[in-house]
């Protein structure tokens, strides 16, 4: 069983060097957690944004050579098809161009294949079947099963990438494959200016309404407006607290 | 303000005779106005917070002086006036993440982008599961509601049905897992373009970050967007009318998906939903250990707790230890210092087990009860058993 990881190149937003993102990087663990031939595939100007993978249990990457503000989904949707494989798994968002998590998508729809999304666990059936762990916030997941050949994208909190290993990296090996003929230019990305930090809203707030509203607005929920109990039965009091966290959700009916 | 203040040029105004070369004023009849005296009385009834075990007064407000004769109007609330739209220009179709039927904090803020997205012209229209009774007053125009699917691709399928029959012009969900995923998939099913992770949102455009080259990006609002929970703006200008709103025949969900959900221990207190904390007024940690595990919550505890050595550092609650993300936080035995509670300033419900009427968590929490923490334990204790049993 072949499985397809894709690589996006992007720079860690700390240091500054080439690092794919953790996510694609924990994709590697899970295709080796399915036993599975791994191939590496990478479409872009130079594979060295890439090659780090190596490292973390890839063995080899496929290069496909495009120009930077090319569009590269034929040519991976035409590297894959040539590669068949049972499943192609990606990070969830890319680092390095738009980083809108639409790759997949888009893959999935040319391939004609089923896309499932945020995997925090894959493993198959001997009859073929693959069973997704999705990952929803708070700790939730979410199982999913579904046929193959698929594709895949795999959330930050799946299990840590493999430790980076020099020598693997070493001996890991990056295949060029030919550069397709046409290579489409992308969409051109609208205005782009330096990051500025952005405040979360505070709890309670709100917009439009006069300075009175919102100010009642923000107040109130601050205050609590709750309901007190003075001094009462430990039983009574026990059970205004079950009924009260019943009524919030907190404990299931 | 006690006494109604005079304004001696408007008194002298009045006086004014009109039309006349020389200033005059006409003094003749007018009685003395009369100042509104206090009745003492009455002031005294008005302040009276308990007449059992004892009289108490609150001193604290002077209201204004009431006459003997006349009793106080009884304020009603005024209603909340409601702004019905009925052909709007455009629709703004919002897509809420599926969840137990309530309006959550992100369904909010989604239609309050929806609503700066329609501005004066369009209409918003909530589809999610409940649906929520309060979506008007958070600003939807209507409402449909939406089975329950658990399948990714079937809500996929249902959400294009809808977008077929509605035509919107501009369809919003949030970045979470679900709603991220059913927006890219629309625009992948559609053709449309999508806008991500939208962190600021206006009339004139709207604007993500791109964190993996530290840059930003505006740009016009395209027709699928998703916004980053806890950066925009709930609606609180006015209260819309959320009408019910037919959708059509809607795709059955045919899929199936198990939900597991988390092992109450293994989550980190900073991701955890639901917090049970200890503080000074505990003193049975086993008892509390069991009633956390019970409750299915995970335990924390205030900084004295944690310096005594009664629990681990890693469950310390407030500014130096976790600043907690739980939806629901329930302290046992906390007076609530300025920095624990800031620890819990994400908490949208929270209740308060403590002996102090006046403590500071006891006015934060929605429940609140002037007792012993260590009774209540272990009646909780005792009713949780029994319905476990049960």
């Amino acid at each position: 069983m072949k499985a397809v990881i894709l690589l996006s190149g992007g720079r860690s937003a700390a240091t500054g060097n080439p690092a794919p993102p953790q996510a694609e990087l924990s994709a590697i663990r899970l295709a080796v957690g399915l036993g599975a031939e791994l191939i590496g595939l990478h479409a872009g100007p130079a594979a060295e944004a890439a090659k780090p993978a190596l490292g973390h249990g890839l063995g080899v990457i496929r290069h496909i050579p495009m120009s930077g503000n090319a569009d590269i989904s034929t040519a991976i949707v035409a590297e894959i098809t040539r590669i068949a494989p049972a499943i192609v798994l990606a990070g969830n968002r890319a680092t390095g161009d738009g980083e809108t998590g639409l790759l997949p998508y888009l893959l999935a729809r040319a391939l004609g294949w089923p896309i499932l999304a945020d995997a925090a666990h894959v493993s198959r059936d001997d009859d073929g079947e693959f069973t997704v762990e999705q990952a929803l916030p708070r700790g939730l997941r979410r199982r999913l099963r579904q046929k193959g050949p698929l594709v895949v994208t795999v959330h930050p909190s799946a299990p840590a990438a493999m430790p980076y290993a020099f020598g693997q990296a070493r001996r890991g090996r990056v295949d060029t494959v030919p550069a397709p003929s046409t290579q489409p230019d992308a969409a051109e990305e609208p205005a782009l200016r330096p990051h500025r930090p952005r405040a979360r809203i505070m709890r309670g707030a709100v917009s439009g309404g006069s300075a009175a509203d919102r100010l009642k607005a923000a107040t109130e929920s601050a205050s609590g407006g709750g309901d007190l109990m003075m001094d009462p039965d430990p039983e009574e009091a026990a059970r205004a607290i079950l009924a009260h966290l019943r009524r919030i959700g907190a404990l299931p009916d | 303000m006690t006494r109604l203040r005079k304004d001696p040029r408007l008194e002298r105004a009045r006086l004014q005779v009109p039309g006349t070369l020389r200033l005059r004023y006409d003094r003749r009849g007018a009685a003395a106005p009369v100042r509104p005296r206090a009745d003492p009385r009455a002031e005294k009834l008005s302040q009276i917070v308990a007449t059992a075990p004892r009289l108490r007064l609150d001193r604290g407000q002077r209201t204004a002086p009431l006459s003997s004769a006349s009793q106080p109007m009884p304020l009603e609330a005024e209603a909340p006036r409601v702004v019905t739209v009925e052909n709007p220009d455009f629709w703004v179709l919002v897509l809420a993440d599926p969840g137990d039927g309530r309006l959550s904090a992100v369904d909010r803020q989604l239609l309050g982008a929806a609503r700066i997205l329609a501005g004066k012209a369009g209409g918003v229209i909530f589809a999610g599961e409940g649906p929520p009774a309060d979506a008007g007053s958070a600003g939807a125009d209507r409402l449909i509601a939406l089975p329950q699917t658990p399948h990714p691709e079937d809500r996929a399928m249902l959400a294009l049905a809808i977008a077929d029959a509605i035509l919107p012009r501009h369809i919003l969900t949030a970045e979470t897992a679900d709603g991220g995923d059913l927006a890219r998939r629309l625009a992948v099913a559609r053709r449309q373009a999508l806008f991500p992770n939208v962190e600021q949102i206006s009339g004139r455009g709207v604007v993500r970050s791109i964190p993996g080259r530290g840059l930003d990006q505006s740009g016009d609002a395209a027709p699928i967007m998703t916004i980053v929970p806890d950066m925009i703006l709930p609606h609180g200008a006015d209260v819309r009318e959320a009408r019910p709103m037919d959708s059509g025949s809607l795709p059955p969900s045919a899929r199936e998906a198990e939900l597991v959900p988390p092992q109450p221990g293994s989550l980190p207190l900073g991701e955890a939903g639901f917090v049970v904390s200890a503080g000074n007024g505990v003193r049975d940690f086993d008892l509390f250990r069991q009633v956390a595990a019970l409750l299915g919550a995970t335990p924390g505890a205030s900084r004295v707790v944690c310096d005594a050595g009664f629990m681990p550092r890693a469950a310390q609650v407030g500014a130096s230890g976790t600043v907690l993300a739980a939806d629901c936080y329930f302290a046992l035995g906390i007076a609530g210092a300025p920095q624990h509670l800031q620890g819990i300033a994400g908490c949208e419900h929270v209740v308060a087990v403590n002996t102090d009427l006046h403590a500071a968590m006891i006015e934060r929490a929605g429940l609140a009860i002037v007792a012993d923490a260590q009774p209540v334990m272990a009646a909780l204790k005792r009713l949780l058993e029994a319905e476990q049993q049960a």
